[in-house]
Formats: C-alpha cells, structure tokens, sequence
C-alpha cells in the first residue's frame, strides 16, 4: 500500500520491509499490521513470544522536584503508591470527566516519571499535560517521542528472549521484576527503560530506547528465536490479544465523552486520594448513577461484530460495539460494547446488528481471556 | 500464486468454472492473500437468484469485510457448506475444496466482462486493482 503523504516511519520501516509485513497507516504512522498472518500471530504470542515494534507510541517524561504532586492533580490513579521503579495504569480527564487519554506512568525517581501515551494522542496529550505544567511550579514537561522507540516482547517464552538485552550485573534485578516494574538498563552503550507491562494479556516486557539502536535491539531478541521462538507480530495480532484480555482501545473503547466510569476502568479512579482534574464529574455520574458502562460479549450466533454496529434488547437499540473481532484463543467472536446501563444485564442476551442481520450474543464477565500477566 | 487455466476470472477476483449450463463461483487466490486470514463466509440460500455483477454474500478477513459478487446471473444449486463450516478451506484450497456457490445459469453468459487466466494474472500483477 501506498503511505499517505506526511505519514510517519518508525526506525524499523526498513526492517519490516526486509520481512514483507503488509502495511497500514495507523495512528499517523505506517505501521507492520502481519507478517505471516493475524491467527498464526496471535497463537506465537499466546504460546511462546513475539516481538512488537510499537514506536508510534508517546512518551512524556516529567521532572522536577514537584512532579509528583502534578501528576496527582492531573491523573486519576494514585501516584503516591508509586515508589521507584514501579508503574500504574492512569488516564487524564478533561473537566467533564471525559477520557483525554489514557497511559501508564512509570516513577523512575521521586522526580522523574516517565509516561507511555497512545500513538494516535500524543501531540494532544503533550500540549495538555505541557499547559496543566505551566501553571505549576517545579515541574519540566519534556516530549521524548521522537527520540525513543520502543518494542513489546510478549509471551511465556518472553523472559527468555529479553534476557539477552540485560548485561550480567542487572540479571538479578531483571529476575525479580514484577508486573508493572520498570529498570534502567544499557542498550549498547545508551539509557534505556525495561518495563514488565505490555497489552497482550501475556507475560511480557516493553522497552524503551534511543532510536539509534532500536534495530540493534530488534536484531538481538531475533536472535533469540531458537530457545524463545520469538517471532515479529503486527498491530492486527496486538488487536485480537488485547481484545481478548479487554484491555480498552483509545478512538474505540474510549474518547472524551466517555468517562472512566463508564469505560470499565473505575478500578484505576482514585476518588478518595484528592483533587484532581475531571474528579467533580466523575462524583457527580457516581451520585446521579451511571447512564452507559461498558460490557463484554460474546456472539452465541454466527457472525462477527465489529465496532459502531448496534445492539439491541427486544428490539430496542441498547448500545454500540466499540471493539469487536474474532476471539482466537477464546474462540468464536465477541468483543467490547458501550450499553444504557439501565436495559443491559450481566447475562443478558442481546442482539447485534451485522450489516442488517440481526445476531444473538451474550453479555459476559470481563475479561473474555484471563491475562497472565503477573505469573 | 497460481491461477487455473481453466477457470473464468472477474475484476472483483472472483472465478468461475463453466460446464454446460452449471456454474461454480469462488474467489481467487489473490483475494485471499489480499485478505489474510478468512474467518467467516455468508452465503446464500440454494434457491436464491441473482443478476451477474449483483452481491451475493460476504468474505470475512480478521480485519475486513469484503462482498462477493456473481460474475454471471444464476440461480444457486448448491451451498458449500465446508466453506462456512471451515472459512480456512478458502485459504488452503481456493479453487476446490474452498468453491462457494454452484449455480444454474441464466441467460448467456457475457464473455467479454471475463477475464481468461494469463489475462487475470496481468491485471492483478498490474496492482492497480
């Protein structure tokens, strides 16, 4: 496919052209969306490990002796539970209690936080925490995107392929690690960040480097493939696996009508800990009761939602899919759907609209697929 | 990528196997490489009749939805039902195991909207489809 003009290549274009990936604009980017094919993808991450170029994503590093404080003002989750090394899923709120964005902060010193945003938001999300700042004291807000790429290792298999990146005096530490931890390590010779997180539902790791030697890196966790069986994975496996753990999509799941409440994620809203920016909504759709939240489903007919179709209870539309797909591992097909809170049930049966067939799914309990995360 | 001499094939990446007045309609092996993984096929009912060029069902890849269209007006005979049973046959065997539709054909069929196998393989090679 042709890239769209002004579209941006990730230090890797080269890379994922030697291997023949077929390529998507996603996000403002070209990006790998398979390289042999989405199920194949999707099974070598669930059984053994594949390997991510996921440098379209942001990174926004915040310094300063105040930093802590600020981003406790303006993110949702509790960054006091933070000590060094460890890192929360969060999200920023606009003043309605709409989702700007949502991340994952990382304190790597009790005044400096790095923070991972969506591809397709980073410019927004920059701006945004840059102007919250500028009323602040004793915070720096640096954009490091463009500086830093970044690669997910993902599987059972994955300890084993990174590994290989981490120099003998910080394999104790990369041992120990547990989910959501973050290291400094040296990747040939620069700074970089290690983090057991990723978006998968798999044991796995993303890292952060300098551009100039995310290929290096690439290359030594391919060498890997004999005893890891690590294997490149595009964005169309990335979909399945993290739909399946009902990890939420930015643009899909979640926008900024949609409040965290309502996305399904209440449990990362920290209500009790403070102020902070979109807290009076979020109180306020608490009091009044929640108009829409988000379910899980799975088609107990044939077909396969996908997101804007409709849903209906009894004939009445109820909601929208924001996710749907085929579920590999899970199997059959399913997905993620914003619901009127008051005419949907845990359990119910309901009735997706595909391409004016009306199809019988279930609401289900989250998640579809039960990460592995912390094992 | 191999294209079966004796098949018809259309622009829209059908093909179509012509014996007498029966037709057998699939799609091509381009279309499914193009399309990746196949996870669902919807079909027609035996019964059903439609114009050449009209959509007749949908081919589903994890990612997109594409319709399928008759290369040649017909009424449907038969239904593959490994086809919908097994999406992948599509994959691993287009052109036998992976046929969609045979029909009853109607009407004479218009040769000149069908492309012949050297023919098709130019025009997919030529990438401006």
């Amino acid at each position: 496919m042709a890239a769209p003009e002004n579209v941006l290549f990730t230090p890797l274009a080269a890379t994922h052209k030697m291997l023949k990936a077929k390529m998507v604009p996603f996000g403002g980017w070209m990006m790998p969306v398979s390289y042999t094919s989405v199920l194949q993808e999707h099974k070598a991450v669930r059984e053994a490990c594949g390997l991510f170029d996921v440098s379209h994503m942001g990174e926004v590093i915040v310094v300063g002796p105040e930093a802590g404080t600020f981003l406790q003002k303006t993110t949702i989750n509790d960054i006091s539970r933070l000590q060094d090394g460890t890192g929360q899923y969060s999200a920023i709120l606009n003043e309605h209690g709409g989702m700007i964005d949502d991340l994952i902060i990382y304190r790597i010193h009790h005044d400096k936080y790095l923070i991972c945003v969506n591809a397709s938001n980073r410019d927004k999300d920059f701006a945004w925490i840059h102007k919250q700042a500028g009323k602040a004291q004793g915070v720096q807000v640096i954009d490091g995107s463009s500086r830093w790429s970044q690669l997910a290792v993902q599987g059972p298999k994955s300890a084993q392929a990174v590994e290989a990146l981490v120099g003998a005096p910080d394999v104790a530490q990369f041992r120990s690690m547990k989910y959501m931890d973050i290291m400094s390590l040296k990747l040939f010779g620069t700074d970089a960040f290690l983090a057991r997180t990723g978006y998968t539902g798999e044991h796995g790791y993303e890292i952060y480097m300098a551009n100039e030697v995310a290929e290096k890196t690439w290359r030594a966790l391919m060498e890997t493939h004999n005893h890891s069986g690590i294997q490149p994975i595009g964005l169309g496996a990335r979909d399945t696996l993290r739909l399946e753990a009902c990890y939420l999509l930015y643009g899909n799941d979640m926008n900024e009508s949609v409040s965290p409440l309502e996305a399904g994620i209440s449990w990362a809203v920290k209500l009790a800990k403070g102020d902070f920016i979109g807290r009076d909504a979020l109180v306020a759709q608490k009091e009044a009761g929640l108009k829409k939240r988000q379910f899980a489903f799975v088609m107990t007919e044939d077909g396969i939602p996908r997101s804007g179709m409709e849903l209906f209870v009894n004939g009445e539309k109820i909601g929208v899919v924001t996710s749907g797909s085929v579920l590999p591992t899970v199997g059959g097909a399913g997905g993620l759907a914003l619901l009127d809170a008051g005419k949907a049930a845990l359990g119910g049966a309901v009735e997706v609209d595909i391409r004016g067939k009306r199809k019988l799914a279930r609401l289900v309990e989250k998640p579809l697929y039960k990460a592995k995360v912390k094992g | 990528m191999e294209f079966p001499v004796g098949l018809k094939y259309t622009k829209d990446h059908e093909w179509l196997e012509l014996s007498a007045n029966v037709a057998k309609v699939g799609v091509t092996a381009y279309a499914v490489d193009q399309l990746g993984d196949i996870v669902h096929v919807d079909l027609p009912k035996v019964g059903d009749t439609f114009d050449a060029g009209a959509a007749f069902g949908t081919i589903e890849s994890t990612k997109t939805v594409s319709d399928l269209y008759m290369p040649i007006a017909g009424k449907v005979l038969e239904v593959n039902k490994v086809a919908i049973d097994q999406p992948e046959s599509l994959q691993n065997d287009p052109y036998v195991k992976g046929w969609l539709v045979k029909l009853e054909v109607k009407g004479a069929v218009d040769a000149a909207s069908l492309l012949d196998a050297r023919a098709y393989e130019s025009f997919v090679a030529d990438g401006s489809n």
